[in-house]
């Protein structure tokens, strides 16, 4: 028990911080799972964490409301950015959703009234563990729903050929559409998470490491199944601390070893549907030409 | 419907043009398809067959003229409001959806015709998995009509070529077309194969589909089309009943040289 007590205490935040990556990189994959690349959720993540730290501030709301608040934040401007940024091509969008997380990160530094301006803000609550870890279950439902509905059959669809898809009756800008407010509104939610856990958010909290971060979780634990974002933030987040205590000398070298082997040899990320049928498919094969058919 | 809607053709194009750049793909060409027939689109490489395909699915916009599906132009429309309109197709190079399994495919074919609204299907009601539980037997059956209901549950892309066109006619079929369009549907299969895509497309168009193939195999052309269009360089040949139009002699050159270069060889030998 003692021992427990202690591993808690030393990797406690860092599963909470293993959480609200996972929120981050959910929003990710929310778009990318329709086909588009966009660095956006950093953008939503802002909105959700100083909407969500100013209300718990100066309208006295509690965690739940300030999530609700966070995540309708979050899905206004996702649509927006879906309005403005949807007729782009698939690098542009990239490229686009880029300059408008420099363009929040000035415009958190010069509205101080909103944002704390450059002193940053301090958030008057924080999140039990507890609450963190219902608040991604419930989020994960979500994802699982839209897996299993004909939502996630159209996107898959729209990402493997938007082409196709659309001459079978799918509109594929509507899709993306729909994933952007569906990002959008994770985004938020994992920003409003971010500033309860970390109790203080400042213009740097919401910027290019955060994108980094969400982008290497997806990729990492693969962007085709909602599962994948999930076991990538884990795995990311947790990577450090645990090389830290098993390589201490060679910390930040063991870690991109690590990463570039599971990106070479897992390219499509630690979950992957699609090899699994294709294992089968292979199995299949071999038991053929060994004359016992399955 | 009245006698008049019936006997107009069903899909009708006037003076089509489609240039790239400086390319002509489709240079002012007119045909029309009638109601339950089928319809081969014949013609050398590059004649711009599949262009024309593209054009009629919305894919790409004719540079001028009209096309008319039961009357309504579709020359400005989406590919997914013509496709709300009853015209779905195959593709040359075929183009499944990777990691999905063929089931998977196949209902995807079927969103046009799935009863239920998204959010609702999101949500799980009772009324929305009895929906999607119709249209999974739909998909089964027509991934019974292409003998692939064996395997539904594999991954699509592991299966044979020949496989993975009958899974795209199935997925075309999947949101009840009233036009069918077949680009190449026999590409890279024997004999038998062949011929058993042919028995399918009479089948369909027995059950009221009307279908426009482009088909290499003259063969196949004159056993199982009952009209066809000749193209070349983005231009019409001929059309009609297809013995005449192979027996037209402009046919005859496009396909097999010029007439007096064979009447050369004729008199060399």
């Amino acid at each position: 028990m003692e021992t427990l007590l202690d591993l808690w205490a030393a990797y406690g935040s860092t599963i909470a911080f293993a959480m609200v990556n996972a929120l981050f990189a959910l929003s990710t994959y929310a778009v990318l799972s329709t086909g588009v690349l966009s660095f956006t959720t950093v953008v939503f993540a802002a909105v959700g964490g100083f909407l969500a730290a100013q209300s718990v501030a100066h309208l006295g709301i509690g965690l739940w409301p300030a999530f609700a608040l966070a995540g309708i934040g979050g899905a206004v401007a996702g649509s927006v950015v879906a309005a403005a940024f949807l007729k782009l091509d698939s690098h542009w969008m990239a490229l686009a959703s880029l300059a408008l997380v420099l363009i929040t990160r000035v415009t958190v530094l010069n509205t101080p009234l909103l944002t704390g301006g450059v002193n940053g803000l301090v958030v008057p609550m924080s999140v039990p563990m507890g609450d963190l870890v219902i608040l991604l279950a419930l989020v994960a439902a979500v994802f699982w729903r839209l897996h299993r509905s004909w939502y996630g059959l159209a996107a898959r669809a729209v990402r493997e050929d938007a082409a196709v898809a659309s001459t079978m009756g799918i509109p594929p800008r509507g899709i993306q559409f729909t994933a952007f407010v569906i990002s959008g509104a994770v985004g938020g939610i994992g920003g409003a998470a971010l500033a309860f856990t970390l109790q203080f958010i400042s213009p740097e909290t919401y910027f290019i490491g955060m994108a980094f971060t969400m982008i290497a979780s997806t990729v990492l634990g693969g962007s085709f199944h909602w599962f994948g974002p999930i076991v990538g933030a884990a795995v990311f987040t947790a990577l450090p601390v645990t090389m830290q205590s098993v390589l201490p000398a060679i910390e930040d070298v063991a870690k991109g070893v690590v990463l570039l082997v599971i990106m070479i040899f897992l390219p499509r990320g630690l979950v992957d549907p699609r090899a699994v049928g294709l294992r089968r498919a292979a199995r299949r094969r071999v038991s053929a030409e060994e004359g016992t058919d399955v | 419907m009245s006698d008049a809607a019936l006997s107009r053709p069903l899909l009708e194009l006037d003076t089509v043009v489609k240039t790239f750049g400086g390319v002509t793909a489709v240079g002012g060409l007119s045909t029309r398809v009638t109601r339950g027939s089928v319809h081969g689109l014949i013609g050398p490489n590059g004649a711009g067959k599949t262009t024309l395909i593209n054009l009629i699915t919305g894919l790409f916009h004719p540079t001028s003229g009209a096309i008319r599906f039961e009357g309504r132009s579709l020359e400005a429309m989406q590919p997914q409001a013509i496709a709300t309109l009853g015209i779905t197709r195959t593709y040359q190079n075929v183009r499944l959806f990777s990691g999905m399994t063929v089931l998977e495919q196949v209902m995807t074919g079927c969103w046009l015709t799935r009863e239920v609204g998204v959010f609702a299907s999101f949500l799980g009601l009772p009324s929305a998995r009895a929906a999607w539980v119709r249209t999974r037997e739909h998909a089964l059956s027509l991934l019974a009509r292409v003998s692939m209901d064996h395997r539904a549950d594999e991954l699509a892309e592991t299966l044979s070529y020949g496989e993975q066109r009958r899974i795209e006619i199935a997925r075309a079929l999947g949101s009840r077309p009233k036009l069918l369009l077949l680009d190449e549907p026999t590409a890279g299969m024997n004999h038998q194969e062949a011929t058993a895509i042919g028995r399918l497309v009479h089948e369909l168009r027995d059950a009221g589909l009307t279908i426009l193939m482009v088909e290499h195999n003259m063969g196949l052309v004159t056993e199982f089309c009952d009209d066809c269009t000749v193209v070349n360089f983005g231009r019409l040949l001929a059309t009609g009943d297809p013995a005449t139009c192979l027996a037209d002699p402009d046919v005859q050159e496009a396909y097999f040289g010029r007439k007096t270069d064979a009447e050369r060889i004729q008199a060399l030998r």
